[in-house]
């Protein structure tokens, strides 16, 4: 369960200061595959980003599992990430020089995972996203969607409880962006894995079984939908 | 993790190859001048060593309790004497010696031989024929003539001073000098040999005499301003200083032994600077390969924001990136260090065979150095090992500065980067 209550960040630009977050709450249950809708400059990333860890806030509160996350230091935060978060990037952020295999794997290389297991899971999960034979290409002889595969599977090799996906659709075609949603779909059911993602696409909001809306850095609609 | 890591790094340095190429190769050039400069000054400063040694100094000299200190004004008052005996004693211990008289005259030309009349200062030495060459190293010198013989008025000039003054074989000259006692006297002496030796000091300002001559005129008969022994390359010439006075006993005299170190302790104490201004070169070479690649990270780092913002979101601690980069930076330093030790070496093996001539410089210049022309290099392991080790351990401690600041930048602001 993440709970988001009161959370507010602000940034500066210059002398002014730009109110990215006013007073987010939100509560997202295990297992939910939920979007964050709104235009460019809601708050869509930063709201990904403060429950990602990997930004500070500057009010409120945010606790995962009863964790307050907002609370941890640097060190703390990177640990939660390494153990608990998968990410998905709207560019991929794929190592250029590494194979798929390899992009995948060192995230478990970084949890020490006996090189064995690292090397079941990683075909394993290659083979879930669909890119079997694929392993050993790097990013630069595969196409988008293929990337983003690479980059789903490198988010869920490590079976995370949260997987923040910013914009995963962007860069793709629509026919690509509606194969990986599908895809995403099906890893949230089969591992029952949470899912957020951040989208400005109403084809993409349509696979959310849940849509929040943000506006301005408030939360303005809060929508629940059948699969 | 670590195989990871040094994959990873490998990888990456093969992903830039063109600005690894050019930062190793900066590196590489930097070393192999310093390895080159580094070889010649050693080099130089054995050679010198052995020629000060071989003719100037010996291995020991026996002197005058006083003497040392008035050693400018080269008193023939403060002497040493029974000069014979006490050589025979060390003869009987082992120890090769010959004696030396060292005076300073006024050299007189002759417009007959020179094709003017004139003067200048000279320092002479006067030597016995039969044993100096058994101590110092003049046998193979001789360019022009002969050496003088015993009892005769004859005279060996280093070659650059006899081309200053234009002397020949067969020409006469005079030495005025103040004899034991206060006295003077003037030689009439006869070149006979002109010698060109190693050692740039001898061919400026030598004049050799033979000593039973010099004793007859400057009432010096049997005794010498010092005693000069010859030890083995391998010998410990401090043992030696410290053996001879039990050798030559108690006499009426008081004695002072000094080995070649503490004779020409102004001369280390130049070699011990320009070993340290080395160090500066080693320093500059560093600083140059140190902004080398210190550039190449920062262009790595930043071409690479992006990707470190992911490995930092993934949950990699910000040490391990700190490590990855640093193994980078480490593997242009080696790839640098090893081009630059092996270019270096290469040259080396020219240098130490045939070596360069700076004679050219020498002739006109006197920068201590007791080389005359061709300064080889010298094989040095601790040096060889010293530069490869700082090329490495330097090149991975300039990664840390921009490494540190690419880790502290926020990870939203990395990958939002462009």
């Amino acid at each position: 369960m993440i709970q988001v209550q009161d959370v507010v960040r602000n940034y500066k630009a210059g002398e002014t200061v730009v109110k990215a977050l006013k007073g987010v709450s939100l509560e997202i249950a295990d297992g939910e595959f939920l979007s964050i809708a709104g235009p460019s400059g809601s708050g869509k990333t930063t709201l990904l980003n403060l429950i990602g860890c990997i930004d500070s806030l500057d009010g409120g509160e945010i606790t995962i599992d009863g964790v307050p996350v907002s609370r941890m230091d640097k060190h703390a935060k990177t640990e939660f990430r390494r153990n608990n978060l998968g990410f998905i990037f709207q560019t991929y952020n794929l190592i250029p020089v590494l194979s798929a295999y390899e992009n995948v794997s060192f995230v478990l290389s970084i949890l020490n995972v006996p090189e064995r297991e690292i090397k079941e899971r990683t075909m394993m999960i290659l083979q879930e996203v669909g890119l079997t034979g694929m392993e050993d290409r790097r990013p630069d002889r595969l196409s988008g969607g293929q990337q983003q595969r690479i980059a789903i599977a490198r988010a869920l090799v490590k079976n995370p409880k949260i997987v923040l996906a910013d914009e995963p659709t962007a860069n793709l075609d629509s026919k690509t962006g509606e194969e990986i949603l599908r895809l995403m779909q099906e890893m949230n059911r089969k591992y029952h894995t949470t899912f957020i993602f951040s989208t400005h696409d109403r084809m993409v909001m349509d696979y959310a079984r849940r849509l929040v809306s943000l506006h301005d850095g408030q939360v303005t609609g809060d929508e629940r939908r059948e699969a | 993790m670590v195989r990871f890591l040094l994959a990873l790094a490998c990888k990456n340095l093969l992903r830039y190859k063109r600005r690894t190429v050019i930062t190793s190769v900066a590196i590489a050039v930097g070393l192999a001048l310093f390895i080159i400069i580094d070889s010649i000054l050693i080099g130089v400063n054995e050679d010198s060593v052995r020629n000060i040694r071989w003719h100037e100094t010996s291995s020991v000299r026996i002197m005058h309790a006083d003497y040392w200190k008035d050693r400018l004004l080269m008193p023939l008052e403060v002497h040493i004497s029974d000069v014979q005996e006490k050589i025979g004693l060390l003869g009987e211990h082992g120890l090769t010696a010959t004696p030396r008289i060292t005076f300073s005259a006024q050299m007189i030309l002759h417009a007959e031989d020179f094709g003017e009349d004139g003067n200048l200062p000279v320092v002479v030495t006067a030597v016995d024929p039969r044993t100096d060459n058994s101590v110092f190293r003049f046998e193979e010198t001789l360019i022009d003539g002969r050496f003088a013989t015993s009892g005769s008025n004859e005279l060996v000039m280093g070659s650059w001073l006899a081309q200053d003054i234009r002397a020949k074989v067969g020409h006469w000259v005079s030495l005025v000098a103040r004899g034991n006692g206060g006295f003077f006297e003037a030689m009439d002496m006869q070149i006979v040999g002109i010698v060109n030796c190693p050692n740039p000091n001898v061919n400026r300002s030598l004049i050799m005499v033979p000593i039973d001559t010099v004793g007859i005129y400057l009432d010096m008969e049997d005794l010498a301003t010092e005693i000069d022994v010859a030890l083995p390359a391998s010998a410990d010439p401090d043992e030696a200083a410290s053996r001879i006075p039990g050798i030559l006993g108690n006499g009426e005299q008081a004695l002072a032994v000094m080995t070649w170190r503490e004779l020409s302790s102004e001369y280390l104490a130049v070699i011990g600077m320009e070993r340290k201004s080395s160090s500066i070169i080693l320093f500059l070479v560093f600083l140059i390969a140190a902004v080398g690649i210190s550039n190449t990270m920062i262009m790595a780092i930043n071409e690479r924001t992006r990707e470190l913002g992911m490995m930092r979101a993934l949950g990699m601690p910000d040490p391990l990136i700190q490590v990855l980069f640093i193994i980078e930076s480490g593997g242009i330093g080696l790839l640098g260090s090893i081009s630059g030790t092996v270019l270096g070496s290469v040259a080396n093996i020219f240098l130490v065979r045939n070596g360069i001539d700076f004679g050219f410089l020498m002739r006109m210049n006197d920068f201590g150095y007791r080389v005359q022309g061709i300064f080889r290099g010298a094989w040095s392991v601790q040096s060889l090992a010293t530069t490869f080790a700082a090329g490495v351990v330097l090149s991975m401690l300039v990664a840390w500065i921009p490494t540190r600041r690419a880790i502290n930048k926020d990870i939203p602001a990395c990958l939002r980067h462009q």
